[in-house]
């Protein structure tokens, strides 16, 4: 208890002030001058920041005025100091990020019409409308510093995953960094420099030949869609409303929470889940990609059992269940408790793996009961 | 790199693999990034970074040519031409503006008007002082020999040194510098004695000293003069900062269109080793000082200082995000002073004579003297050490000999590139920061580049963009975006057709640019449009048929 008073005593010890947009807020100690903005629902507008990674500072929207500073500063870079005078937003400081916004625009439409090259399905990727949002925002149509287009689509990376659309790449760097900082594979970086510049890997080659573990972070953090999910874009054309279910990943011990999005009945893609508590918005391959098994048209319609001659042969759910009942049985009855031990398989959903433990202990006064994904 | 267990071991090790092969193979990168530990696709992207490494057979020997902004008045288009056939690729300002078109070939710089003329030419000297002033870097470059130590110590070299580390505390060094109003002269004009004092304050060591020598500005050859002719001044500085600071190893970072500069530099710190004035026990006291030299690799950002560190580092070398500064964060995060080869040249020359007498130096309240690189359209360019507050006119007319004959000055560039042009009645602005400053320039490193009456102003501001969006590293949006839509509209590649839309596109370009960019390359670079605006609206409108 009195450890805990002490923690917050000191917390507030340290806690001073600075004056956004003419309010006095408080902020801790280390604490940038975006987050202090965000948590006073400011809404300054970012496109290379995605809050688990080092603030990088390379799209200066965020920009804000400080007192006392000749120029604006980039807030996601630069912590408060006690007495900072911060204005969050001011005609000038909208005119820079208006034209940021249509540079940055041009650089995918060349200064033809936003659409299509920059207004994306979002089964791209989880973060993928934020482009297209902020263009809205600012009320940028595309055709402002007409010129050359950057970014070269990999169209020879076929990979089943990523699609590695780079004309639509605004050089943000998030994928490189969320990469490294985040699953520490180092697979993507940068190449060439400028305007020049394109994410590449070891000697630009195809994902499957990187240190590469398609575990999807890049996709999902990826601000325009350049860098895309391929199995969900599947259904890019299957009719009905996109939905998101929250659930848990089953496939391992660590319990991520992802989004299932659905179309109609099917399931077209997965979201990590960025509030997760496990996971804070990281996957792994199999989180983020293998879930085609649950609708495949090779699953089985009905229980099989095996006939007197070993074939498997199709039955009702009765015999099915029967035939399993007379087995645990048996064994039960000729080879105590103890001899029935199951797994669940980490392809089920949860409620199937609790009803399995519940089957086991309720139904055999056993403990011998896992689940392959204890990992 | 002479042991292999020296820091900052990257750039010493590419460049010897690129050397050996010819070119920068999958094989060379493959076993750096397993003794380095740099992931591959980190080393991958990082050496194409850098434009003097070659990934193709032969790429390294294949000649470079000089294409900065007074290599095209010599004709630099036509060398390429001529040398097409042996591969020859442009390379920006070489840094030899005041002699004929250089070319680097297999690791030599030849320099000549035509293929027929190419050849090893040294550097000029500095011209005989044509002022009534007083030089302080400049005062003892010309005496023969002054590259040797006995030549150095001719004329008090080391005796700085000798007497601080016997009589001076730290303190006191760090002392007369400030008191000597010394300012960084690598283009910031930071005070040096205010940079020492906050990396002598600062917590934890090694403290490393990082001698700026990547010359990278367009139109600056000062600190090669420097280097070549008086590589102890540099080195008697660095230690003089290392003992002032509490630094124990330093760095000469040098870009790589120098290798005769190289070899200089190498040999007079194998002279100062085998003298005592550099390694353990400096001049018989406990001062210790190890002194390195690292080659860049063909990127004007390294010489921006965060740049240079991540490059030294083996990183990436986008700028860093400041603050932190590296006078707490700097080589390897530990406290660092990055100073320019010409601010470092300045220490011993003060602490011998005095900070009054460098004070002094300077025209009516300005402190000091700084060297200028003159080149272009002037009878008599080369490297001038003017004291600060001197007439610009009095420079070009009285000292360099004016343009040629009937010809007049329409445009002189400032900074080098980085602080635009300065036309019409603003040439009768005063070498200081305070006058240039007023008129939306800046002194910067010291490069002036002179255009007379014949000069298209809008093709030298189209040159001057294509080197900005060139070196751009691409890190944030306005420079790296904003250098290629400059560039375009100079070139009038694209961009509105008509003049006041064009105008509005290129303005609001620039303030966004100057306003938002995260380091100096992009604030500068719009410099290049607001004054070719400002001074030449007439060629401007000429651009447009009108
Ligand atoms: C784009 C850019 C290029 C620079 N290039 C150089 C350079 O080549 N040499 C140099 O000394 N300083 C250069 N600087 C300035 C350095 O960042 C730094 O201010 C300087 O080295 C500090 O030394 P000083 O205080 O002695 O001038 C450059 C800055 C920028 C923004
Ligand atoms: S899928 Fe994962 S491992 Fe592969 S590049 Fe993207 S973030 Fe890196
Ligand atoms: S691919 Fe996406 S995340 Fe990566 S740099 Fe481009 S826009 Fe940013
Ligand atoms: S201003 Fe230009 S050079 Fe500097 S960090 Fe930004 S992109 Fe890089
Ligand atoms: S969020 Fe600050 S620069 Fe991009």
């Amino acid at each position: 208890m009195t450890q805990t008073s002490d923690a917050i005593e000191a917390r507030t010890a340290s806690q001073t002030t600075i004056v956004l947009d003419g309010t006095e807020v408080p902020f801790c100690d280390g604490e940038t001058l975006y987050e202090i903005s965000r948590r006073h629902r400011k809404e300054v507008p970012t496109l290379c920041y995605d809050d688990r990674l080092d603030a990088f500072g390379a799209c200066r929207l965020c920009v804000v005025e400080v007192d006392g500073f000749r120029n604006p500063v980039a807030s996601c870079t630069t912590k408060a100091t006690p007495g900072m005078v911060v204005r969050s937003t001011s005609e000038t400081l909208e005119r820079h990020r208006k034209t940021l916004m249509e540079l940055v625009v041009s650089e995918n439409t060349g200064g033809s019409a936003r659409n299509g090259n920059i207004d994306v399905d979002p089964l791209r990727g989880l973060k993928s409308q934020e482009l297209s949002n902020l263009a809205t925002r600012y009320e940028v149509d595309g055709t402002r510093f007409a010129g050359a287009t950057s970014g070269k689509s990999r169209q020879d990376d076929g990979n089943p995953f990523i699609l590695r659309d780079y004309d639509k790449c605004i050089s943000c760097y998030r994928c490189v960094r969320v990469c490294a900082e985040r699953e520490g594979d180092y697979a993507i970086s940068v190449m060439n420099r400028g305007f020049h510049t394109q994410i590449t890997t070891e000697f630009d080659s195809k994902l499957e030949d990187s240190a590469c573990t398609f575990c999807g972070q890049c996709v999902q953090t990826c601000p325009t869609g350049a860098l895309a999910d391929r199995k969900a874009l599947r259904d890019a054309e299957t009719p009905g409303e996109l939905k998101k279910t929250r659930t848990v990943c089953p496939y391992c011990g660590v319990g991520c929470s992802v989004d299932m999005l659905s179309k109609g009945d099917k399931i077209v893609g997965i979201h990590p889940a960025m509030d997760g508590p496990a996971n804070q918005g990281a996957l792994c391959i199999k989180g983020q990609y293998a879930f085609d098994f649950i609708q495949h048209p090779d699953r089985l319609q009905t229980p099989m059992i095996r006939a007197s001659n070993g074939q498997l042969v199709p039955a009702t759910w009765d015999e099915a269940l029967d035939r399993a009942a007379a087995g645990f049985l048996a064994a039960n009855r000729d080879h105590g408790r103890h001899s029935i031990y199951a797994i669940a398989s980490g392809r089920a959903p949860h409620e199937s793996a609790y009803s399995v433990q519940k089957f086991i202990r309720a139904g055999f006064a056993s403990n011998h009961v896992d689940n392959c994904s204890r990992a | 790199m002479r042991t292999p267990n020296e820091p900052a071991p990257l750039l010493p090790l590419l460049h010897a693999y690129h050397d050996r092969d010819g070119m920068l193979t999958d094989d060379a990168l493959r076993e750096i990034s397993a003794t380095l530990k740099i992931p591959l696709a980190d080393l991958y992207g990082t050496v194409t970074f850098y434009h003097f490494f070659a990934r193709e057979p032969g790429g390294r020997d294949a000649p470079r040519v000089c294409d900065g902004p007074i290599c095209k008045l010599k004709g630099c288009d036509g060398m390429l031409d001529a040398l097409a056939a042996e591969g020859a690729k442009p390379m920006p300002c070489a840094g030899r503006c005041d002699e004929p078109i250089p070319v680097l070939r297999g690791g030599e710089v030849l320099t000549g008007l035509s293929v027929d003329d190419l050849r090893v030419r040294p550097t000029p000297l500095p011209p005989a002082y044509p002022g009534d002033d007083e030089e302080c870097v400049f005062a003892h470059i010309r005496e023969p020999g002054r590259a040797t130590l006995d030549g150095y110590r001719a004329n008090g070299g080391y005796t700085a040194l000798e007497s601080a580390l016997r009589d001076a505390s730290p303190g006191a060094v760090i002392e007369t510098i400030e008191a000597s109003g010394l300012a960084g002269r690598g283009g910031a004009g930071f005070p040096t004695g205010r940079k020492w004092r906050a990396v002598a304050d600062a917590a934890g060591s090694p403290k490393t000293i990082v001698c700026n020598a990547d010359e990278g500005e367009p139109g600056c050859f000062k600190d090669r003069a420097i280097m070549d002719y008086d590589p102890h001044a540099i080195i008697e500085g660095m230690v003089l900062a290392g003992f002032a600071t509490g630094a124990e190893r330093g760095f000469i970072y040098l870009r790589y269109e120098y290798p005769k500069t190289l070899e200089i530099l190498e040999r007079a710190i194998a002279e100062a080793e085998s003298a005592g004035m550099l390694g353990d026990d400096i001049a018989g006291t406990d001062t210790e000082f190890r002194l390195y030299v690292r080659r860049g690799a063909g990127a004007y950002i390294c010489g921006e200082e965060t740049s240079l560190l991540n490059s030294l580092e083996g990183k990436h070398p986008f700028p860093r995000n400041r603050p932190p500064f590296p006078v707490t964060h700097g080589f390897e995060d530990l406290p660092t002073a990055v100073n320019n080869v010409e601010t470092l040249a300045s220490v011993a020359p003060i602490l011998r004579n005095g900070a009054e007498w460098y004070r002094g130096l300077g025209r009516g309240e300005h402190a000091g003297t700084k060297l200028i690189s003159l080149s272009g359209d002037i009878q008599r360019p080369g490297n001038y050490e003017v004291p600060i507050g001197l007439p610009l006119r009095t420079l070009l007319d009285d000292w360099a000999g004016g343009p040629q004959p009937g010809r007049s000055i329409q445009a002189v560039t400032m900074a080098g590139l980085s602080g635009g042009f300065l036309g019409g009645e603003d040439l009768d602005a005063t070498l200081d920061e305070p006058s240039l400053r007023g008129k939306g320039s800046f002194l910067g490193a010291g490069g002036i580049m002179v255009f007379d009456d014949t000069r298209d102003m809008l093709e030298v501001a189209h040159g001057a963009m294509r080197f900005f969006a060139h070196e751009s590293c691409g890190k944030c949006f306005p420079c790296r975006i904003g250098t290629q839509r400059l560039t375009e509209r100079l070139a009038r590649d694209a961009g509105p057709a008509a003049l006041d839309a064009w105008r509005e596109e290129v303005a609001d370009i620039g303030a966004t640019m100057k306003a938002t960019s995260a380091c100096g390359l992009g604030m500068a670079a719009p410099l290049i449009t607001e004054s070719l605006l400002r001074y030449f609206p007439d060629a401007v409108r000429a651009h447009f048929g009108d």
